[in-house]
């Protein structure tokens, strides 16, 4: 099954477990807060409050028989919070990208979001950083959506190509497989900068670079 | 998944467990029954769950495994019938080996749990018996220690046989000198063993746990979090009421807090008492006492408000009134007609007014949509939320709409149901709290400083506590602050809230004392659960819905009394809560004079922490210091 398993952290040591920091940027009202919400708890509210400040939830996920917790850091995206929303990049392990497919500016804001984040987060130049690029929303209909997928694609490609994902916090569409494509994502660059010779030895599921130049996932596109 | 397939072993089960109801718009006193269990899986180990008695089913959520009842979730509600019953009574697992500590209050009826990543769960309520036989249960699953300076809190401590497999150095355990460490462990067990091995504990397996590179990751998130809080150090304004650290605990400062006892709220029998035949308001302050006591009577609302938020002058008639609002209704549309007939073209070049009005929708439809007044879709009264905010875009466009406002609109148009006075209500209580939403921040970084020098005098120890866990910033306030609360309390609370602030008594900043008074409460479980950055942000936001109102306002009046029947407040507090500085040679506690350094004789910002050596006390009365800035505790 390659559906990621969700459980508790009590059955290895909890040491193991690798806490890995998230950080979800993107326009006020591209549904960070739902997104999160939606993996962590399974559940969404249609008229859930904007956020104040910073949130952050822990959830425990098992990809390819390592557990990760991810601290997933949730913020409000307006301009005026900014000087106190940037301290919380710094130490971050992943950053989602996100923007609402019926919502162009804050598709066309993601290059904003990404250069911000790459800057406060103090990234060293030239490092690749495991971003995933997430076009929320995809439960709209189709007169509605202003961002096609290929556009997007696109984008990441010239944006040092992340994998992209369409999900609905709403439906669930896609919302489990966006979070664990993003730690397979940091897996893989980790055993690249660690390991550069034994690499090869890290058993992902799927092929990182493929996925990677791969467009859309699809409702259950993920399953192998 | 795993877990569908393990039943579990029961090992405590008890029925009729209320957990309070998670809607803010509803009373306080609606709850959900269900049955909460202590229950062993062979796949993840003992969990406490809880379900409601009645089976839900909700076809969108139907193949989750479990939903996890949070902080966030916990706010947002759902409008429809259906929904709120379901996202009401959603089922808790808690696993027993994430389980930091619990708290059982109220003739033993009540628990709460708290995780290890600083999650506080509802509230349960024992409805038959009390929850004796649960913390037994509890107890024979794991160890428990009750807490010495909270009689009503147990702690999990954390499990001891693992540490013991790696040896110190392996750790890298302290970032602190380990000999320092290790003789300051050995000079306190000798006075207080029982805390000093508990603290202690805690702290070598929460860096055991949450490894040092996670501790560092969250001192460099704070210390850049600092220097956001920082007021700019040359603005003239900001250099009395700058960051204190005050130590005191060498000696008691504060007299007993005394009790001050909430009263009714002003009834409309009362309120015409207060009028006069020609409608001026008479003995304006007598009647602000009773709303600062007990509020206003909701009918009442429409009216008093008006008058609490400065849209009517106390002393006008009623002709007088009946002429202003004429006025002001005019104005009004005089305002709104400006950004009504801006042209989609117009719009089109006009990014400051498209990014505002953008806001502006995203946000008003994320505002109180479960109150029945906001729900539904097309609803009318959401179209003048919106339409007041953009008028109040034109009114002050420089301040705009900042994210918050909405929350802050939402009661008042609630209780005046018409746009103009809503407006004009809205305007009065924004031109109280404005400096929150200043582009700069600084209102905000003055208020959490400000929040900062209160704390330290009324409660030290947590004082310092905060600071040593990289918090002193009282950055988990932010959200209290900027919408006064806002999100912390149901809505009848928060309209009774609001009223008694606006009423400036008994002091200044009054709210800065609620603050303190919410700490208060919280202290011990902050300190004995040993929180740290991360975790007290968690905890913090997680008291929402979950303050009693009435209790803390006492609470917050009672320090107040203290803090002025104090002997020796330093000045920099006094001033804050709007006393006479103490300041002068001539007073007899203190040496050195107490004003605050003067910025326009030329002295200059820089000179370093020597300079405030005119704000140190005599050591007689405690120790207290004072530092220039925040950064200084965490360099």
């Amino acid at each position: 099954m390659a559906a990621p398993n969700f459980q508790g952290r009590h059955m290895r040591q909890p040491s193991k477990n690798t806490l890995l920091k998230v950080v979800i940027l993107g326009d006020g009202g591209v549904g960070k807060s739902c997104l999160m919400n939606r993996f962590v708890s399974n559940h969404f509210d249609e008229h859930s409050f904007h956020t104040i400040g910073v949130e952050f939830l822990n959830k425990d996920i098992e990809i390819n028989g390592e557990v990760y917790t991810l601290q997933i850091w949730d913020t409000a995206g307006q301009e005026r919070f900014k000087s106190l929303r940037t301290p919380f990049y710094r130490g971050s392990d992943i950053c989602l990208l996100t923007y609402a497919v019926d919502d162009r500016t804050s598709f066309r804001n993601l290059a904003l979001w990404r250069n911000e984040f790459l800057y406060y987060a103090d990234v060293k130049e030239g490092m690749t950083f495991p971003f995933l690029v997430v076009g929320n929303k995809v439960d709209v209909s189709s007169e509605q959506r202003e961002v096609s997928c290929e556009e997007a694609r696109a984008w990441c490609m010239e944006n040092g190509n992340p994998p992209h994902v369409e999900t609905s916090a709403k439906d669930a569409t896609n919302v489990e497989q966006a979070f664990s494509l993003a730690v397979e994502s940091w897996a893989h660059l980790e055993a690249k900068l660690d390991r550069p010779y034994i690499g090869d030895t890290v058993d992902l599921r799927r092929q990182q670079p493929e996925q990677r130049s791969s467009c859309c996932l699809s409702v259950g596109g993920n399953t192998e | 998944m795993d877990e569908l397939n393990d039943q579990g072993v029961e090992l405590y089960s008890h029925h009729g467990v209320l957990v309070k109801s998670q809607n803010q718009i509803r009373d306080d006193d609606s709850h959900c029954s269900g049955t909460l269990s202590i229950i062993e899986y062979s796949g993840i180990g003992k969990c406490i769950e809880w379900k409601p008695t009645e089976v839900l089913v909700d076809s969108e959520t139907n193949d989750q495994e479990w939903a996890m009842v949070n902080a966030v979730g916990r706010r947002n509600r759902t409008s429809s019938g259906s929904n709120e019953s379901q996202s009401r009574c959603r089922s808790v697992r808690i696993e027993v080996a994430h389980l930091k500590s619990f708290r059982v209050t109220r003739n033993r009826q009540q628990v709460t749990l708290m995780e290890r990543d600083g999650t506080t769960h509802s509230v349960f309520f024992f409805q038959h018996g009390n929850a004796d036989c649960f913390v037994a249960a509890l107890k024979g699953n794991i160890k428990t220690v009750r807490s010495k300076k909270d009689k009503h809190l147990y702690i999990v401590p954390d499990e001891p046989e693992s540490q013991l497999d790696r040896s110190f150095a392996e750790l890298e355990l302290f970032t602190e000198n380990t000999t320092d460490v290790v003789w300051k462990f050995v000079r306190n067990l000798h006075h207080r063993p029982y805390e000093t091995t508990l603290e202690t504990f805690a702290k070598l397996t929460d860096i055991w746990l949450f490894k040092s590179s996670e501790q560092r990751r969250e001192e460099e998130v704070a210390e850049l979090l600092n220097r956001s809080l920082t007021l700019n150090e040359t603005s003239a304004d900001a250099i009395g009421e700058e960051y204190a650290v005050v130590d005191l605990r060498n000696g008691p400062l504060l007299p007993p807090r005394p009790p001050a006892p909430r009263g009714p709220p002003l009834s409309i029998e009362q309120w015409a008492q207060f009028q006069d035949e020609d409608g001026h308001i008479v003995e304006v302050e007598i009647l602000k006492d009773i709303i600062f006591r007990g509020g206003v009577v909701p009918n009442l609302r429409y009216e008093v408000w008006k008058f609490l938020l400065g849209y009517f002058p106390w002393d006008s008639t009623h002709a007088d009134r009946q002429k202003l609002r004429k006025q002001k209704v005019e104005e009004y549309f005089q305002m709104k007609l400006q950004w009504r007939s801006i042209t989609p073209g117009q719009e089109q070049r006009f990014s400051d007014y498209r990014e505002r009005k953008s806001l502006v929708e995203k946000d008003v439809n994320r505002t109180d949509r479960t109150l029945p007044f906001f729900a539904g879709e097309n609803n009318e009264n959401l179209m003048l939320l919106s339409d007041i905010l953009m008028t109040y875009v034109m009114y002050n466009f420089d301040l705009g709409y900042v994210q918050g406002m909405s929350d802050l609109l939402s009661p008042i148009l609630c209780v005046m149901t018409n746009e103009v006075d809503a407006f004009w209500c809205f305007v009065g209580f924004m031109d109280k709290v404005c400096s929150n939403f200043e582009l700069d921040q600084a209102g905000m970084k003055q208020q959490l400083q400000q929040l900062h020098c209160l704390l330290s005098v009324t409660l030290p120890d947590l004082s310092a506590y905060l600071e040593k866990h990289e918090s002193g910033n009282m950055f988990f306030c932010f959200r209290w602050l900027l919408v006064l609360f806002k999100r912390e309390f149901s809505y009848q609370d928060i309209m009774r809230l609001w009223e008694v602030l606006w009423t400036d008594l008994p002091c200044p900043n009054f709210h800065l004392l609620l603050c303190v008074a919410v700490l208060d409460t919280q202290q011990h479980i902050l300190m004995e659960n040993n929180y740290g950055f991360t975790e007290i942000l968690k905890h913090i936001n997680d008291l929402s819905l979950h303050i009693e109102l009435d209790s803390t306002l006492s609470k917050a009046e009672g320090i107040y009394h203290q803090l002025t029947s104090a002997i020796c407040l330093p000045d920099v507090a006094r001033k804050i809560i709007g006393l006479d500085p103490l300041g002068g040679p001539d007073t007899l506690e203190q040496k050195e004079p107490l004003q605050t350094t003067d910025i326009d004789n030329g002295l200059k910002v820089e000179e370093g922490p020597e300079s405030l050596e005119t704000l140190t006390f005599s050591p007689r009365t405690g120790e207290v210091a004072f530092e220039r800035s925040l950064n200084l505790n965490y360099l």
